[in-house]
């Protein structure tokens, strides 16, 4: 009984000083949502684009920030070409709101804690404020892993339609 | 002069004799006890000088009981303390540091993920935990293409832009 009382205590001392670097576990005092502190050396970054796409007689090729994602808007969005308005990224810091401001008009406040389940891989749970101009779009809470993007659909624009995209970047 | 007992001794014995006898029967005089413990003491000498007891009937009981009684009333000596100490012998100290190790390297590896499988391109897809829309014109909708491993969502009732606005 005094071995085993020992052996958890050791163990759990042995896990929180593995866990202290370069992680720390720790809980939000707003949600019960347990989440890891990132170290300080984490460089992890929220990038975030206003995407215009059209459906043109004649498409372009993507620009190369879009490379990536082209293949998934065509299939999902139904569009042929994809213009680049404007994109931001900033470091992931889970003590303060972030501002990301792609283009003039879109915006968004981003505040993120790093997920602490395996499955998250390393993801976060953003807390994601969508604004156009002074009007807010959308006010959204969201788990995001790098490789893993979150489209949201805008509005229309001419002939063509606004796309916001955000995604973990490592 | 002989001190009293050694003459008492010796008169009981019938050791003394002549003038010293006389002398020491004059003292007894003031000692009327004398002469029963004289008596007593020859009892005594004569029962020890009688010829061998005859042997007992049942010597091994008599002994036994005997041994029983002795060692009934012989102090036991005091039993020698446990080591004190022995659970925390070196190799069941090693054991334990060894399992300590065990279980906290199985704890580290299920709850902390690891930078390489954080870095990993993995299944994991986006996920839309709550979506408030701004406003009551606007609805969102959240819709996951698990081809794609893509997350989109969908806001309806957004104001058109003309292509005349200057998009920045």
């Amino acid at each position: 009984m005094r071995l085993a009382a020992l052996l958890l205590v050791f163990s759990l001392a042995v896990l929180a000083f593995a866990a202290d670097t370069p992680t720390a576990i720790t809980t939000s005092n707003t949600s019960a949502v347990p989440v890891l502190r990132t170290a300080p050396a984490a460089v992890d970054k929220i990038w975030s684009a206003v995407v215009l796409a059209t459906n043109p007689a004649v498409p372009k090729d993507p620009p190369g920030e879009l490379r990536e994602f082209a293949p998934r808007l065509k299939r999902v969005f139904g569009y042929s070409q994809f213009d680049l308005v404007g994109s931001a990224a900033e470091k992931i810091d889970d003590r303060t709101e972030s501002w990301l401001v792609p283009s003039q008009s879109f915006w968004l406040t981003v505040k993120a804690r790093r997920a602490v389940s395996k499955e998250a891989r390393g993801g976060y749970l953003l807390n994601l404020e969508l604004f156009q101009d002074k009007r807010p779009l959308l006010e959204t809470e969201a788990k995001l892993a790098p490789g893993s993007p979150l489209f949201i659909r805008g509005p229309q624009y001419g002939n063509g339609q606004l796309i916001i995209v955000l995604q973990v970047q490592r | 002069m002989k001190p009293f007992e050694e003459r008492f001794t010796a008169w009981v014995d019938d050791q003394l004799t002549g003038p010293d006898l006389a002398a020491f029967e004059k003292e007894l005089a003031s000692h009327p006890e004398a002469a029963a413990e004289r008596a007593e003491a020859r009892k005594l000498g004569d029962l020890l000088r009688e010829p061998p007891a005859p042997p007992l009937a049942n010597a091994d009981f008599f002994n036994h009981q005997l041994m029983q009684r002795i060692a009934a009333e012989t102090p036991r000596p005091a039993e020698p303390a446990k080591a004190r100490g022995w659970f925390w012998s070196l190799p069941r100290l090693a054991l334990a540091g060894a399992a300590c190790l065990l279980v906290a390297g199985g704890l580290f590896k299920t709850l902390i993920p690891s930078p390489a499988q954080a870095g990993e391109k993995s299944k994991y897809y986006a996920q839309v935990v709550e979506a408030w829309p701004g406003d009551e014109t606007i609805w969102a909708t959240t819709v996951y293409n698990p081809e794609d491993n893509v997350t989109v969502v969908w806001l309806d009732g957004l104001d058109y832009i003309p292509a005349t606005y200057a998009l920045r």
